[in-house]
């Protein structure tokens, strides 16, 4: 790997948002490619983060101080990728469901699939089931849906029942996650995963949309 | 035995008949409006409108009737001030979202927006923006964020000033008359609900008791700059537990020894999977100033310290240990590494459990009658081992439980059937 991809790689690791963008201009001007940028370097060093949270060394400010790093790099990157037509590694709908304002995990998520090379379409928090629907139709690989509330938990069901009556469960694979979420509400609610944290939402997100890592 | 004697014995590790009960004695302890309209019902209590002691997760004001009915052993002194600043008196009529009918504080202030969203004022002042929305179907708050522009490379940590006041006179005065009324006129273990050495409490980041907020206010930044901006984040612990000092020494002159236990703060260590903050930027960060209020506590009081975090605490309890902590809550058993048999195992000895007794997140909402006791039967022969143990819930009771559970629950702790009062 070239030099400039190895700093930028591991300012994102270390968290450094200044060094990172510094680092994805020059390799850039080096004349390196923006896929390979993003796939040789930010995926990586993101990966390298979601192992470090998994093994307990870093914690959610770590984490978030490296997503903030590869935003950086990123910003710089989506337009070149958009014209260069590299295709993401799958598109993901993300919310909070109906009556949940909580979305500090949901956003958390957001940023670790979008530094996993996923195309993310979030729609906020309190996101009525239609408007999963509605999104769901414009195409998607997966829904990612959030609660924090035993309340408003009930609610991811509605939305996957909805997601049936429109004929699109065939079409989208559904992760789920959340304070009370667990693998038995998963099955209970007929999502086809559930993932405990940003860093394992990553890879069930991986598994479900069929991309290595 | 009475519930103060029962509460104060099972601190000291001293045999009691049953183990205390907890209910509402705390914004931790609590019940959610709507549960408890439906136990007072099943109570057999005459059809009222709830009281909403705490209205961010609109909790209810416990009753002496349902005290009485399901064998609770405390009592609360609750701050006179909200989390949205205004005073809990001169009550007015307010329904929730799903009808329930309930009293609020004259200052509960709200409009409503374009989707049937509750958006309520901070210190009642309708000429502010709002600083809490409750969803058109919603059963708790959430905070508005009102972030101003945040100048990154000049943060000045006094911006954070308005936070933190000193009790007024006529907060003492209340104070004084309210706990001498608690501990005079009932034999209850009064638990103060004092909560300002909770430094760091992501809880009132956003600053929903201001008009005007400053500084960092958004909680899904304010967890980057404690590893980006650890000397901003020092700043403002600092004031906040120089003002916490401040008044925990007020607090004594106006409640003296009339209460049992304080409740000292309720930052949220803990995630589901593990801690949020690394054991390093706790030790760092957090740990010197509890350290310092629990100390002042133990040397000037007779009170014990009360501290809750969610989740999973376990690799931050030796350190709660030595920070002088005396109570944990809410002891959140489904959190990793948090099984009730580790935890009285390792801290047992040196850690009062308040709370453990049943998963509100699971058993209590979605579980049977017979679930629900088994779990609680469970945790008092674990966590209730040679005392140590105040049976109450993980966190509060919430919405959408079925009363049935909750009965349930209760009858396990007071080892009897809990019976609509004759009355009904």
């Amino acid at each position: 790997m070239s030099e400039t991809l190895e700093k930028l790689k591991t300012a994102v690791i270390e968290g450094q948002a200044v060094p990172a963008k510094e680092a994805c201009e020059a390799a850039l001007a080096e004349g390196i490619p923006p896929g390979t940028i993003l796939m040789e370097a930010l995926v990586p060093a993101m990966d390298d983060v979601g192992n470090r949270y998994e093994c307990g060394e870093y914690f959610v400010p770590e984490m978030l101080i490296s997503v903030r790093a590869m935003k950086e790099g990123l910003k710089l990157l989506k337009p070149l990728l958009i014209e260069a037509d590299v295709k993401p590694a799958g598109k993901v709908i993300a919310g909070t469901v109906k009556g949940d304002l909580h979305d500090i995990g949901k956003n958390l998520v957001c940023m670790m699939l979008e530094g996993a090379g996923f195309e993310i379409v979030d729609l906020g928090c309190d996101v009525p089931v239609d408007k999963f629907v509605a999104a769901a139709k414009e195409g998607a690989d997966l829904l990612a849906l959030s609660a924090l509330l035993s309340t408003t938990m009930p609610n991811i069901k509605a939305t996957i029942e909805a997601l049936g009556e429109a004929g699109l469960r065939d079409k989208v694979k559904v992760m789920i996650g959340g304070a009370p979420v667990n693998d038995n509400v998963a099955k209970e609610y007929g999502a086809d995963g559930y993932a405990a944290d940003a860093s394992a939402a990553v890879a069930l997100a991986r598994r479900l949309a069929g991309v290595t890592a | 035995m009475n519930g103060r004697e029962r509460v104060r014995r099972t601190i000291d590790r001293q045999p009691v008949d049953r183990a205390p009960i907890d209910l509402g004695s705390t914004a931790v302890t609590g019940i959610q409006a709507t549960t408890y309209a439906r136990l007072r019902q099943a109570l057999g209590l005459p059809d009222e409108p709830v009281r909403i002691e705490e209205p961010f997760q609109l909790l209810a004001e416990v009753e002496e009737p349902v005290r009485q009915a399901l064998g609770i052993d405390t009592i609360g002194l609750w701050g006179r001030d909200t989390i949205f600043g205004f005073p809990n008196e001169s009550w007015k009529p307010w329904n929730l979202p799903d009808g329930t009918p309930a009293l609020v504080s004259e200052h509960f202030r709200f409009t409503l927006d374009d989707k049937g969203d509750t958006l309520i004022f901070p210190k009642g002042d309708t000429s502010a923006k709002p600083s809490g929305r409750l969803p058109s179907d919603g059963y708790y708050f959430d905070a508005i964020i009102r972030q101003q522009p945040i100048d990154e490379d000049h943060l000045h940590p006094e911006d954070w000033a308005d936070q933190f006041s000193v009790f007024t006179e006529e907060d003492l005065r209340d104070l004084e008359t309210r706990s001498k009324r608690l501990h005079e006129d009932t034999e209850y273990s009064v638990v103060g609900g004092f909560g300002q050495a909770g430094v760091g409490d992501i809880a009132f980041v956003p600053g929903q008791n201001l008009i005007e907020p400053k500084g960092l206010r958004d909680p899904n930044v304010w967890y980057e700059y404690l590893a980006l901006h650890p000397d901003y984040i020092k700043g403002i612990f600092q004031m906040w537990n120089e003002n916490a000092l401040k008044n925990l020494e007020l607090y004594r002159q106006a409640v003296g020894d009339r209460i049992d236990v304080i409740f000292m703060g309720g930052t949220d260590f803990g995630g589901q999977q593990g801690p949020l903050v690394s054991p390093k930027m706790f030790r760092e960060l957090w740990k010197p100033l509890y350290k310092q209020t629990n100390d002042w506590v133990h040397e000037n009081t007779n009170w014990k310290t009360f501290w809750h975090s969610c989740g999973s605490v376990a690799k931050l309890l030796d350190d709660f240990v030595e920070m002088g902590v005396d109570i944990l809550n809410p002891v959140q058993c489904s959190a990793v590494g948090m099984e009730a048999e580790t935890l009285k195992e390792r801290w047992g000895d040196r850690l009062v459990f308040w709370g453990g007794s049943v998963d509100t997140q699971a058993t209590m909402p979605f579980g049977s009658p017979e679930e629900v006791r088994a779990q609680a039967e469970e945790r008092l022969r674990v966590l209730g081992r040679d005392g140590g143990l105040v049976f109450c819930s993980i966190h509060n009771i919430q919405a959408k439980t079925p009363v049935e559970n909750v009965l349930a629950f209760f009858e396990a702790a007071k080892g009897e059937p809990i019976v609509p009062s004759p009355s009904s």
